[in-house]
């Protein structure tokens, strides 16, 4: 009996406890918004197998604080709320059940995962009239059909790799591509991009090559991709995948030219995993790191959250997409609600002051980024821009 | 004719990985009937650890590679002794459970630990460059697979066929009560399987991060394919789990290069359910008909 | 346990037994207290083991004849063994009018709860109430039967689709589609039985988690099931009446949950319960009895599939969307932990088991809000781990709950339960 009622009691306290950390806030007339607080969601995977993203929800908390302590906005702090859905949509649900029903925030940011936005979209912005800003994956989902409040600014994969593969063919002189990619909708949007262009320039892929997102074993894939002889391998992947498949193709004596998609951006992380034979590899970026902001957003992560391990282009990302957000605030005015943020964004055009390129939103479209740049890992994963902004302009 | 080589290759490789997984799952499923799913997480945990001991302490990898699976034969002692020792008149479900349990702990512990970013690791023989018989290139690093999966295999065989604690854990798996009455403290004899366990496990992990990069996820897949091919062989017997680790990479590798990449990481299991209607105890165990 | 088997199957058929069974127990470990006629406790130790793990309270005294609880596992017998006079009471649904209070308290309860708490909370009800109908199909299959699956994962998304697609592609009505969904699950369940016939153990494990895997797999390469993206939910009407709402999809949620548990537990007091839990105690001695050993088996699997793809029909409208990733091994694995930590063969444990495990996965992540702990972990993090990767802390968490139940309560939440009831029983004593 001892020892199961101290279980029994020990548990209790637990529950308790938990139950105690979410308390409720009170709503006010708009929801979200106090006299001296806008307050913020995210979701973001903190742990599970895409934990490596959870580098986005931090950052943006760093990009709030920022903006608190230089006045926030409005005379209005930022509030921030970020949760860990462990890149599960019912989790998801649960977490925007939270922060909409019971803290009762004015918008969400980011939020990465296809799967676990669109378990949320509609709860969010079509039940709850939440604005939610920057949807941190570039699936057409978000736009198309327009939604009101939605607003993306990752561009999305079919544009990128449509621009991607065009660059390959018009501007490298390739002719045999071929793609690789993750095989569900983040890989498929990607390899419909390739296919779109290569059949608008008359042409097809060598070789679609699938891979699975548990595979360790990427062999037989590295083998398909040399027979097809091709000479560009688009990367649609993980990073994990992309710096495997990299490995397995040097081992078998294949050596390509990589072009990796935007989700691949960082140099420096690559390089380093995949021991220096990422050098030479193009990716496309819309992150733009000749940003004197890069350098003004680093300091900031060294101020609020000295011990963030990892401060690369993931961690950039957190900004980015909280950048359009407290653009909108302001541009709200002090009488915030739902409606008038979303009028306050669809003014934004061409909008280059903040890390990204062209931002423009207008009451039909809300896809505000359209653009990418391509770079080249250099030596010690060093960026070398390789082209100017790439804007998606189908052939037909 | 190359590419039927390089599958080949490709295939025992991973294959050695696979038959590693299993053969550490066989050691601790002979003398105590637990599938050990935790087994994929302590061999992260061990190469994280050894991951650390390169980077962080600047030792040389066959020094830290050493000290790591001292670590392992501790983790794996740890383990039985804190988790699996004190259960009551366990069920074999509930020893799952517990393993299933131990497994979340370590996957929480490396990922509080090292963060989930991707990490190299670096081995002192090339991934890339080897000899390339009929044009098959076999790098170095498929040769030290090789190689270290069938040595650390003889010496498990050995180990078991010719040592008193091998005998010992084999007298422990046939008939614990026999076993404990003849004077084999059982107890201990478990807590050394789960060591020699790990240990084996600890090399399967160091054997696959070179290729797959380091992160907590990294055994999820290898782990699954390990217990499926320790199945395959028929789960008791270790030559069987490490026969069936290579014909599972095998069969992987050649429905990947000719029939669907799509189903590559499934068809496995699908092989697997096959044989086992028709050899319902795998392939190299005899069917054992409980009695009464 | 030999004495526990030998009991089981005792009470596999319907014979009553009485006392003098328990001979196998040395007398010197009954001690016998009668505090009246109808109602004696008897405190008895493990015959071998000498341990006081499982004293037993009879209510009866101590020369009736007793029925033994089918199904029950005698160490829970033990703990919680109400004296049966006859066949009737051993049957009946609610073994007493204290029983039948609590349950229409209960519900009672159910009923008045949407009107106390938003939606987020109804959320996490919902989906403790869906994950209760998975962990009671479950215990059906592992904790009555005794057979494992690591691929209920599976069942869950073909029901979750099945239930989906016939509305949207068919048209069919949600209160024909649901039922269906169960069935064509079932169905799946009855195919996947077949070759579990012949395996057990770790070969029956791997061999349902490659179903599990293979069902996920094929859902997300085909085009008919919405690919990778998955399937937005249809609204949820009943005739005319569309269901929108929060408290609505909790009603629906809640009723059907009470109708399967309220099934599930007629199911096992009949034949077909019996059968499974003399099967899972000894199949020769099942077989030896009577028992069709092929149709009970691939029945168990069948029924629970059945629950499954019910709850995952349910499941696609709590949250409105299905997409194959979501339905991946770690839901199988935790819905095998929600039997095993609630307790098996005990639907009231599957219940909590669900209801802990899903209220552990969701909230376990303030773990760092509250107040002192969370200071107290940050700085551990900082000092030996890593501060950005203290969220993991929810993991080490939840796994060390499941070892701490499995290895303290073996008979899992519902022995948890069953120590407190017999502590408030015998209460003066």
């Amino acid at each position: 009996m001892k020892k199961g009622s101290l279980w029994v009691v020990t548990m209790l306290c637990v529950l308790a406890v938990l139950g105690m950390a979410s308390v409720t806030v009170a709503a006010d007339k708009v929801r979200g918004v106090t006299d001296t607080e806008i307050l913020i969601g995210q979701w973001g995977p903190q742990t599970g197998p895409a934990a490596l993203w959870g580098a986005v929800g931090r950052a943006t908390g760093v990009y709030f604080q920022m903006i608190n302590d230089q006045g926030g906005i409005h005379g209005r702090k930022i509030k921030y709320f970020l949760r860990d859905d462990a890149y599960q949509p019912a989790k998801t649900k649960a977490i925007a059940k939270e922060l909409v029903e019971d803290v009762g925030v004015f918008a969400m940011v980011g939020g990465v995962g296809t799967s676990c936005g669109m378990a949320v979209r509609d709860y969010l912005t079509k039940e709850n009239n939440v604005p939610w800003v920057s949807p941190a994956s570039g699936s057409s989902h978000w736009t198309q059909p327009f939604n009101t409040f939605i607003f993306s600014t990752f561009p999305q994969y079919f544009e990128e790799s449509y621009v991607l593969t065009q660059y390959a063919v018009e501007k490298m002189g390739k002719k045999k591509i071929a793609f690789f990619y993750q095989n569900d909708d983040y890989g498929k949007e990607g390899l419909d991009g390739a296919k779109k262009y290569m059949s608008d320039a008359g042409m097809q892929l060598v070789a679609e090559v699938p891979v699975e997102v548990t595979d360790t074993d990427l062999k037989t894939h590295a083998l398909k991709l040399k027979e097809s002889g091709a000479e560009v391998v688009i990367l649609w992947v993980l990073p994990k995948h992309g710096a495997m498949i990299l490995g397995v193709s040097k081992a078998i004596g294949f050596d390509p030219q990589f072009i990796a998609a935007s989700t691949l951006s960082d140099p420096d992380l690559m390089f380093t995993v995949t021991k220096g034979l990422w050098k030479g590899v193009m990716y496309g970026n819309f992150v733009n790191m000749d940003s004197p902001l890069v350098k003004k957003y680093l300091e900031a992560q060294k101020k609020y959250a000295p011990n963030e391990k990892y401060t690369g282009l993931f961690y950039l990302a957190g900004f980015y997409f909280a950048e359009p957000l407290v653009k909108g605030l302001e541009l709200a005015g002090k009488d915030l609600t739902p409606e008038k943020f979303v009028k306050a964004m669809e003014q934004i055009k061409d909008w280059n002051d903040w890390l990204g390129y062209g931002c423009t939103f207008t009451p039909t479209d809300h896809q505000g980024v359209k653009s990418v740049y391509i770079e080249q890992c250099g030596d010690n994963g060093a960026r070398v821009k390789v082209s100017d902004w790439l804007v998606y302009k189908p052939k037909k | 004719m190359s590419l039927v080589g390089d599958l080949i290759i490709g295939g025992l490789s991973i294959g050695a990985c696979y038959a590693l997984v299993a053969l550490a799952m066989v050691i601790i499923y002979k003398t105590s009937e637990v599938p050990n799913f935790a087994q994929g997480e302590m061999a992260m945990i061990s190469t994280f650890v050894a991951y650390t001991m390169m980077e962080s302490y600047g030792l040389g990898f066959w020094t830290s590679g050493a000290l790591t699976l001292l670590f392992a034969l501790g983790l794996g002692a740890v383990l039985e002794i804190s988790f699996l020792r004190p259960a009551k008149n366990p069920t074999i479900l509930s020893l799952i459970v517990i393993t299933l349990g131990a497994e979340m702990i370590l996957y929480g512990l490396a990922g509080w630990r090292w963060g989930a970013m991707q990490l190299p690791f670096a081995v002192p023989f090339s991934e890339y460059s080897g000899i390339s018989p009929g044009g098959v290139m076999i790098t170095e690093m498929n040769m030290w697979t090789f190689a270290v999966s069938i040595v650390l295999m003889a010496f498990l065989f050995l180990f078991f066929r010719f040592t008193t604690l091998g005998t010992a854990m084999k007298a422990v798996q046939q008939n614990p009560f026999a076993a404990k009455a003849m004077g084999i403290p059982t107890r201990r004899i478990l807590t050394f399987t789960w060591a020699l366990s790990s240990v084996t496990g600890a090399v399967a992990g160091m054997l696959i991060a070179p290729v797959s990069t380091l992160d907590p996820n990294m055994m999820l897949d290898p782990m699954l394919k390990g217990f499926a091919a320790a199945v395959l062989g028929g789960m008791t017997s270790l030559p069987g789990a490490a026969i069936g680790g290579y014909l599972l990479g095998l069969i992987e590798n050649f429905f990947g290069g000719y029939v669907s990449l799509e189903f590559k990481s499934v068809v496995a299991f699908g092989v697997i359910v096959v044989i086992l209607c028709v050899r319902p105890s795998g392939l190299f165990v005899r069917h054992y008909v409980k009695k009464v | 346990m030999l004495s526990q088997r030998k009991y089981q199957s005792q009470s596999g058929d319907e014979r009553p037994c009485d006392l003098s069974y328990l001979q196998e127990w040395n007398p010197r470990h009954i001690n016998c207290l009668t505090i009246s006629r109808r109602k004696s406790i008897i405190h008895a130790r493990h015959p071998w083991t000498d341990s006081a793990d499982c004293p037993a309270i009879f209510q009866g005294t101590y020369h009736e004849r007793l029925f033994f609880e089918p199904g029950v596992p005698l160490a829970i017998a033990g703990a919680a063994m109400d004296m049966k006079r006859d066949y009737y009471e051993d049957v009946e649904l609610f073994r007493s009018k204290t029983v039948l209070a609590a349950t229409i308290l209960f519900f009672g309860a159910l009923v008045a709860f949407p009107f106390f708490v938003g939606g987020y909370t109804l959320y996490v009800v919902n989906l403790i109430a869906i994950h209760a109908i998975v962990a009671i199909g479950l215990n059906i299959l592992v904790g009555y039967t005794g057979q494992i699956s690591l691929g209920h994962a599976g069942f869950f998304a073909i029901g979750a689709y099945s239930c989906v697609l016939l509305m949207v592609k068919a048209g069919f009505p949600f209160v024909v589609a649901l039922p269906a969904a169960g069935f064509i699950s079932a169905l799946f369940g009855f195919l996947l039985g077949l070759p579990s016939l012949r395996l057990e153990g770790p070969y029956l494990a791997i061999a349902t988690l490659g179903f599990g895997m293979a069902v996920t797999q094929i859902i997300s390469h085909s085009e008919f099931t919405g690919g990778h993206m998955g399937l937005e939910a249809p609204p949820l009407a009943i005739g005319s009446y569309v269901v929108d709402t929060d408290v609505g999809r909790y009603a629906i949620i809640i009723l059907t949950a009470i109708l399967l548990t309220i099934a599930a537990i007629n199911l096992l007091k009949t034949r077909v319960g019996r059968a499974f839990v003399a099967i899972r105690d000894s199949e020769i001695a099942a077989e030896a009895m009577g028992i069709n050993l092929s149709w009970y088996k691939t029945l168990s699997f069948a029924v629970s599939a059945f629950y499954t793809g019910i709850a995952g029909g349910l499941m696609a409208f709590a949250l409105q969307h299905v997409s194959a990733g979501s339905f991946n091994l770690i839901l199988s694995i935790t819905f095998l932990a929600m039997v095993i930590v609630g307790g098996l063969g005990s639907v009231m444990g599957s219940i909590l088991g669900a209801a802990l495990l899903t209220y552990l996965q969701i909230k376990l992540q303030v773990i760092q809000e509250v107040p002192v702990i969370g200071a107290l972990l940050m700085e551990v993090s900082k000092r030996y781990f890593s501060p950005e990767g203290l969220p993991n802390i929810q993991s080490i968490v939840f796994g060390a709950i499941m070892i701490a139940i499995v290895i303290f309560e073996p008979l899992g939440m519902n022995g948890i339960y069953l120590r407190m009831k017999r502590y408030w029983k015998s209460w003066p004593f």
